[in-house]
């Protein structure tokens, strides 16, 4: 459970995040809203490159903003980027490996680890590969599994299905949606597309101008009309029950 | 601990060479903004175009004023040349390999300097050097009258250009950002060009008065460029006022040191000293920001 | 693929990292144990003292050259103060030699920890600043010790802290090893710790440091994010090339037996990350690249007659076509820039060779 309080984060005259309170309970949570409207600086600040002007973040019970940066991987937060950020010099394995050994120093279960997560993610690809030589989309795989090796508690998964083709989208939804019961982490889901939102997540908060606008089920969220007029333009999505 | 008098003339010097300084700076300053490159080789462009100079005056029957236009040419021809041929492929990358491509200009530069002209004694002597004023005990040069005065001119008459010119505007958009600025039909080539000639020029003319204020050595006005640099990181690479003012204060606290007997040894250690504290200083900021403001 | 359920066993199509050495392996590294043994025990005997003397130099600067190659090629930091990590390191091995008798080898480990420290002490201040600045403040943090060291001078058998007396009449040179005394012995004594140098930096390159220091050359908030402690590891990497520099130090010492602050300048650094370029960063190879480019051609170009200082202009062409043809930064791609390099050390070598039947 993340409990988010009066967050605010200022910088270069802009106030990309206001006043934010939110919780986020159990689950697979979706984080939507226009261009600029804060998600990715939330996200920025869960992981402690963006420090903020004012608020509190409590997470299972720990103040997040207090951890150093590079501690809160070790603590059990993951996050993908907007452009994949898996390592292209190092191989599949040596990637996803790379995340288990720096939050857990227990050598003997990290193959066994690292193996789930790459299977956990239906990743084609041998794990000796070199990860610059892969598709885009086992790329973005390698992302997602080394979100989900080493019992993390908070995943953060910032537009996975960006750029994607329809059935590969596909599959990540499938992926996203085995997350809580096989790894059992609380996810936040950023993404514009809203079937994969709706596919996945159980709740949803909108954020727009930095504020929370809405915070309920993802179907009733999708048809709120401040949330539509927010997109301005959007046409109304059918939310996949 | 010497007295007032002791340091009166080192004041003078600090002041000139300050000036130079801050003329060196604004010339780094005005490319970076433009060009993004920070060009290291502005020392040993001046420096080159110093000996040629000297070669000329005193190895051929050339008029000496014909041979400090040729250094002053000479500056703004090479920095050009190098923007022209290698600006373009190095646009798009990080301002690291910009600048390291200028130390392999510097590399060429050094290695035909101590080619042609080995280490040997050789001093320039300006005709400004000849006379000047006397104040009090202390005799000024007009040489170092003009390292002063030609910073503030120098300074004011960037500011204008880029103020009220045309070109001027179109080098402050390039500077803001240069893909907008390039949508806007801003002539990005020609302004850049204007750009590194401007700032070759520049080079020129301070490697000219740094071979007669300093000495004509290749590295020593080579590794001048050090002190300049300072001037213009503690400007932040962006305000000129600034630059001239950094710079003066560089030259003085440069050349004051140097009465302070005991500390005297280590007084070239100033101007890297100085532009550590200009890098740390530029340097402050917050936590890593991944990407823009966006969304 | 797995509906639900704990994750299974690894299947047929995944693959464990191979743990046995492929054919491929083994072939190379027949290769270098070869060529290693003929560096060792079949090149002596054909070279004059000159030559290996200038080998000598060679294997010392490649190993200078490596700690810059990790620097620049594993974790992306620029940093334009080796030659002067050098000079630290000659100092202080030059110094523990004459102030005690300890045994070579330990005053080699005792330079390369002493000098590691002080690597970090100048990357102390150079990581909060990241790219160009942290290449300008390690350039201005060498040119201060190059000052320092110009009027401390090296040590050479006189007394107090410095070591250093201005009368000619010194206690000797820097000693040699006593299993290594003569030229020949010390050639070998040097490239066997060079060899040494090359294996620790590729332990570190294949484990943990080098997959943090791959994380953090691509990115630094992604490395972050995967709980690399990024400061750690940079520090980790300036405390190997320092290490590594210090012993190369330690080592020139005793090659020639006295040391010159002009062995040591500003310039150097400059081109010294001019070959480590043209070497080629991608690969640990190219920091012997670089070192023959430092030290081979200059005596090759002066046996031939040619100014040294066209090298210095060599080098500053060579790192712009580097920089202008590498199209990711500065990382080199291998097969283009070593084939390149190959050809042109093979004309070089068949000329060397025609020339050495002549310096007989």
């Amino acid at each position: 459970m993340i409990a988010v309080e009066e967050l605010t984060v200022r910088f270069g005259g802009v106030t990309p995040i206001d006043s934010m309170t939110v919780s986020f309970t159990d689950g697979t949570c979706g984080l939507i809203g226009p261009n600029g409207a804060g998600k990715t600086t939330f996200f920025n600040v869960l992981s402690g490159f963006v420090r903020p002007a004012s608020g509190s973040i409590t997470a299972f019970d720990r103040d997040l903003l207090s951890m150093a940066d590079y501690r809160r991987a070790r603590w059990g937060l993951r996050r993908t980027f907007q452009t994949e950020q898996a390592i292209e010099q190092l191989s599949v394995y040596e990637n996803v490996a790379m995340i288990h050994e720096h939050s857990r120093t227990q050598r003997s279960s990290r193959r066994r680890a690292v193996l789930g997560a790459l299977e956990f993610v239906g990743l084609a690809a041998g794990s000796d590969e070199k990860v610059g030589t892969l598709s885009a989309r086992d790329r973005r795989l390698v992302e997602v599994a080394r979100a989900v090796v080493g019992e993390p508690r908070l995943i953060l998964l910032d537009e996975p299905a960006a750029g994607m083709p329809e059935e590969e989208t596909l599959h990540l939804a499938d992926v996203i949606r085995r997350i809580p019961e096989n790894v059992g982490a609380l996810t936040i889901l950023v993404d514009h597309d809203m079937s994969l939102v709706s596919s996945c997540c159980t709740t949803t908060a909108v954020l727009d101008f930095g504020k929370l606008i809405a915070l309920g089920p993802t179907s009733e969220v999708l048809r709120d009309e401040h949330v539509i007029r927010a997109y301005l333009g959007t046409e109304e999505v059918e939310a996949e029950a | 601990m010497p007295s007032f008098e002791d340091f009166k003339p080192f004041f003078v010097t600090g002041l000139s060479l300050g000036g130079v300084y801050a003329l060196s700076g604004t010339g780094i300053v005005v490319l970076y903004r433009a060009t993004g490159v920070l060009n290291l080789a502005f020392g040993a462009v001046g420096a080159m175009g110093a000996l040629i100079s000297w070669a000329l005056i005193n190895h051929t029957s050339a008029n000496q004023y014909v041979a400090y236009a040729v250094c002053i040419l000479f500056g703004g021809i090479v920095t050009l040349a190098y923007g022209i041929i290698f600006g373009p492929p190095l646009a798009g990358r990080d301002p690291l390999v910009k600048a390291v491509g200028t130390l392999g200009l510097a590399l060429i530069l050094l290695g035909f300097m101590s080619w042609f002209w080995p280490p040997k004694s050789r001093s320039m002597f300006l005709p400004t050097s000849n006379s000047g004023y006397q104040i009090g005990i202390v005799h000024v040069t007009w040489t170092q009258i003009i390292g002063l005065v030609a910073a503030v001119v120098v300074t004011i008459g960037t500011g204008a250009f880029l103020r009220f010119t045309r070109l001027g505007t179109a080098m402050r958009a390039l500077a803001d950002d240069r893909e907008i600025a390039a949508t806007l039909g801003v002539p990005v080539r020609r302004v850049e060009a204007v750009a590194w000639l401007g700032s070759g020029l520049l080079a020129g003319t301070a490697g000219l008065l740094l071979s007669d204020l300093v000495a004509l050595d290749a590295v020593t006005l080579t590794f001048l460029v050090i002190s300049s640099l300072a001037a213009a990181l503690i400007a932040r690479l962006q305000s000129l006022v600034v630059t001239l003012f950094a710079g003066i204060v560089i030259g003085l606290v440069d050349a004051l040191i140097t009465p302070i007997l005991s500390i005297s040894t280590y007084r070239d250690m100033t101007p890297f000293v100085l532009a550590t504290i200009g890098l740390l200083w530029i340097s402050r900021r917050r936590v890593v920001s991944v990407g823009r403001a966006g969304t | 693929m797995n509906a639900g359920g704990a994750p299974s066993e690894a299947r047929a199509s995944l693959s464990l990292p191979e743990r046995r050495p492929t054919a491929g392996t083994i072939v190379r590294g027949g290769v270098i144990a070869v060529l290693l043994a003929f560096v060792l025990a079949g090149l002596p005997p054909l070279l004059s003292v000159y030559w290996l003397d200038v080998l000598t130099a060679v294997a010392i600067y490649s190993v200078v050259a490596l700690g810059l190659n990790l620097l620049v090629g594993r974790v992306g930091l620029v940093s334009l103060g080796q030659i002067a990590i050098l000079a630290l390191g000659a100092w202080v091995a030059a110094r523990l030699d004459f102030a005690t008798s300890l045994p070579f080898p330990i005053v080699l480990l005792a330079t390369g920890v002493i000098t590691a420290v002080l690597g970090v002490i100048v990357g102390l201040p150079a990581l909060r600043v990241s790219g160009l600045y942290l290449a300008l403040i390690t350039l201005m943090l060498a040119g201060a010790i190059t000052i320092v060291l110009n009027s401390t001078n090296f040590p050479n058998g006189g007394g107090g802290f410095l070591g250093h007396t201005e009368s000619s009449f010194g206690s000797g040179g820097i000693r040699r090893p006593s299993i290594a005394v003569s030229d020949q012995a010390y050639y070998r004594y040097a490239v066997v710790l060079a060899a040494l140098m090359f294996v620790l930096a590729l332990l570190h390159v294949r484990s943990k440091p080098g997959r943090a220091w791959a994380a953090i050359r691509q990115s630094e908030p992604a490395a972050l994010a995967a709980g690399v402690n990024v400061t750690l590891y940079k520090l980790w990497a300036f405390a190997l090339a320092a290490f590594i520099t210090g012993i190369a130090g330690g080592i020139l010492g005793g090659s020639s037996g006295k040391l010159f602050v002009t062995q040591f300048t500003t310039q150097g650094s400059i081109i010294l990350l001019a070959v480590v370029l043209m070497g080629g960063v991608f690969s640990l190879w190219g920091a012997l690249a670089a070192g023959v480019l430092l030290q081979l051609l200059p005596a090759l170009l002066n046996d031939w007659g040619a100014p040294p200082d066209l090298l210095t202009v060599i080098f500053g062409v060579g790192v712009l076509q580097v920089l202008v043809t590498a199209p990711e930064g500065l990382v080199v791609q291998v097969p283009r820039d070593l084939a390149t390099l190959g050809r042109f050390l093979l004309r070089l070598g068949r000329r060397a060779a025609s020339l050495l039947g002549g310096a007989q």
